[in-house]
């Protein structure tokens, strides 16, 4: 298994480089939405403007970490039939994803952290003091985190067997999100009703819960819940997951001659 | 290594007319219509044979071909290929097979073919030395030197093709199933292509079937073949007998120094009588007879005896069927 990981992340290495101007303004144009809702804020509030700098710039970080784009992907390869490819191979097609997401995942590290680091020399506000065992939680976090968001977004893409055009229902999911993930706002800015809610939900735990650990927003308690919920949803991620893979390739059309 | 025994594929179709008022209609009431695509299919295929599949477009040889390599779920019947039940999707089974689609490329688009190799090298599990000599062998048989290392997208079909097969055999499968491997090839790249399937199966005892709707790809390739139509079986056996069966004559071409006053009717159906030449569609059995009395009698330039075009028996067979076969 290692070595079949080795071969697909050389390969999706690759291809990322085919790929370097297309990469790089999918980069910067995931950056717009979080600064604008930045400056929304920041406007509205400004005595808190440190506060939401710091805050966003987290938002941007982890979105990134946590973003998932396989349900495009999927949705596109079945209805055309090439995924078709894929399943007559020895290896399970969700390998090819979890490779392709590590790859654009460490890159996205390697621009991000530096950049984050040289900002943090000049602006006060993106300096941060963490603890060590704060740093590995906020890390376990993210990961979940991009779990939850890979899983979701692959279970969608899964759906495509059912439905064409399946990225129509996850766009909705993604809108959801929006709000109860603490995209649009930190959560602790929703009506307490939302609030709530968001906690046994999986939004929150795909970007909001790890920026809440850094920021020290997450007390103990909040983030043995935290962690436990998000714990609890990955499994049932998983389980749907298999669930739907079994059942889709019976429904299989593999279309096209 | 392949038995199939009454096979059936039904799908069910969402049905809608056309038309804007159709569509809103079809919001909330949806039609669903059942198309059996197979229809109680059985067969045998041995190790080592080449069996072409023909039929028209949308007679099920894709479908048929999907079912083999796992692709798609039987709606009833049996189907195992080397021992194993193809849908249930076992490694093993993966490993043994391939199937190559002349229409969905399986080399990754943007980069080159060596990259998708590979790929495949460690999804198979081949150890080094097989991955160098399968490799060297099929760069070899193939062509591809000058290929390996420019981008998939930047190939013509032809080369493109040439690539996926080789991508298709670096773990040597048993068995390989083509759904139209030649489609779009020009001429001398489908003889390239065909050449190379042909030695590919001698060499390495590959049980191969295929589906093609070029008749050079069958007649070339193929001794036995299927032919479907309609989902359904309507023959299996040996492409001359079909060819006798469906066409019981031969052409015969003579060039006569002088065009003979004779009754042409009385050899057989006349095609043709032009400067000279006389064609002539003569029963097979009276073809050697009726040859060798042109040349007793007549001073013949020469002579020429041709089996009908395959396209023409086939399409006598898609379209009267043959269901004593």
């Amino acid at each position: 298994m290692i070595r079949k990981y080795i071969a697909l992340l050389r390969m999706k290495y690759i291809e990322m480089l085919a790929y370097r101007l297309a990469t790089l303004v999918w980069m910067t144009g995931a950056i717009v939405q979080p600064l604008i809702t930045m400056a929304v804020w920041m406007n509205i509030d400004p005595s808190q403007s440190d506060a939401f700098l710091f805050y966003f710039m987290a938002v941007i970080f982890v979105e990134r970490m946590t973003s998932a784009w396989d349900v495009w992907e999927l949705d596109r390869e079945i209805r055309e039939g090439t995924f078709s490819n894929y399943i007559i191979r020895p290896l399970h097609p969700i390998h090819w994803a979890i490779a392709e997401n590590v790859v654009y995942k460490v890159l996205f590290v390697a621009i991000l952290a530096p950049i984050w680091a040289i900002a943090a020399l000049f602006v006060p506000a993106l300096r941060f003091d963490v603890t060590g065992g704060q740093a590995l939680l906020f890390l376990a976090a993210v990961l979940l985190g991009a779990a939850l968001r890979f899983l979701l977004s692959y279970i969608c893409g899964l759906l495509g067997f059912w439905i064409t055009k399946v990225t129509a229902v996850y766009g909705v999911l993604e809108a959801i999100s929006l709000f109860l993930s603490g995209r649009i706002a930190p959560l602790s800015m929703l009506p307490p009703m939302l609030q709530q809610w968001s906690v046994f939900l999986p939004f929150r735990y795909m970007i909001g819960f790890p920026i809440d650990i850094v920021t020290g927003a997450a007390n103990g308690h909040d983030m043995l819940q935290g962690f436990a919920i998000a714990s609890i949803w990955v499994a049932v991620f998983i389980i749907a997951l298999r669930w739907i893979w079994i059942a889709g390739l019976k429904k299989n059309q593999a279309v096209g001659g | 290594m392949i038995h199939v025994k009454h096979l059936h594929k039904s799908f069910r179709v969402h049905a809608r007319q056309a038309g804007w008022l159709e569509a809103v209609r079809s919001l909330w009431r949806r039609e669903y219509r059942v198309v059996e695509a197979v229809k109680d299919i059985s067969f045998t295929i041995e190790k080592g044979e080449i069996v072409g599949f023909l039929g028209p477009n949308g007679a099920g040889k894709t479908t048929t071909m999907k079912m083999l390599a796992g692709l798609l779920h039987p709606t009833s019947g049996e189907i195992t290929v080397g021992g194993f039940v193809p849908f249930e999707q076992k490694a093993e089974f993966k490993k043994m097979m391939s199937l190559v689609m002349g229409q969905k490329s399986q080399l990754i688009w943007d980069i080159p073919p060596m990259e998708t190799f590979l790929v495949n090298k460690a999804i198979y599990e081949i150890d080094d030395r097989m991955f160098r000599e399968t490799l060297d062998e099929l760069v070899e048989l193939l062509e591809l030197a000058p290929l390996l290392d420019k981008p998939t997208r930047s190939l013509s079909l032809g080369q493109r093709m040439r690539c996926e097969l080789a991508a298709a055999l670096l773990h040597r499968p048993q068995v390989l199933f083509l759904d139209e491997p030649t489609i779009g090839l020009d001429v001398h790249t489908q003889e390239k292509v065909r050449r190379f399937i042909v030695d590919y199966n001698r060499e390495h005892e590959t049980t191969i079937l295929l589906t093609s709707h070029y008749m050079g790809d069958v007649t070339a390739l193929c001794d036995r073949v299927m032919i479907i139509n309609y989902g359904k079986l309507i023959y299996d056996g040996e492409l001359t007998v079909l060819t006798e069966k469906l066409a019981p004559y031969k052409r015969l071409e003579v060039r006569f120094a002088k065009v003979p006053d004779v009754r042409w009717e009385d050899y057989g159906e006349v095609v043709e009588i032009e400067d000279g030449n006389v064609a002539l569609r003569v029963a097979r059995e009276k073809v050697a007879e009726v040859s060798a009395h042109f040349l007793q009698h007549f001073h013949v330039h020469d002579i020429n005896i041709q089996d009908p075009p395959m396209e023409e028996v086939i399409t006598r067979a898609f379209q009267e069927g043959l269901h004593d076969s």
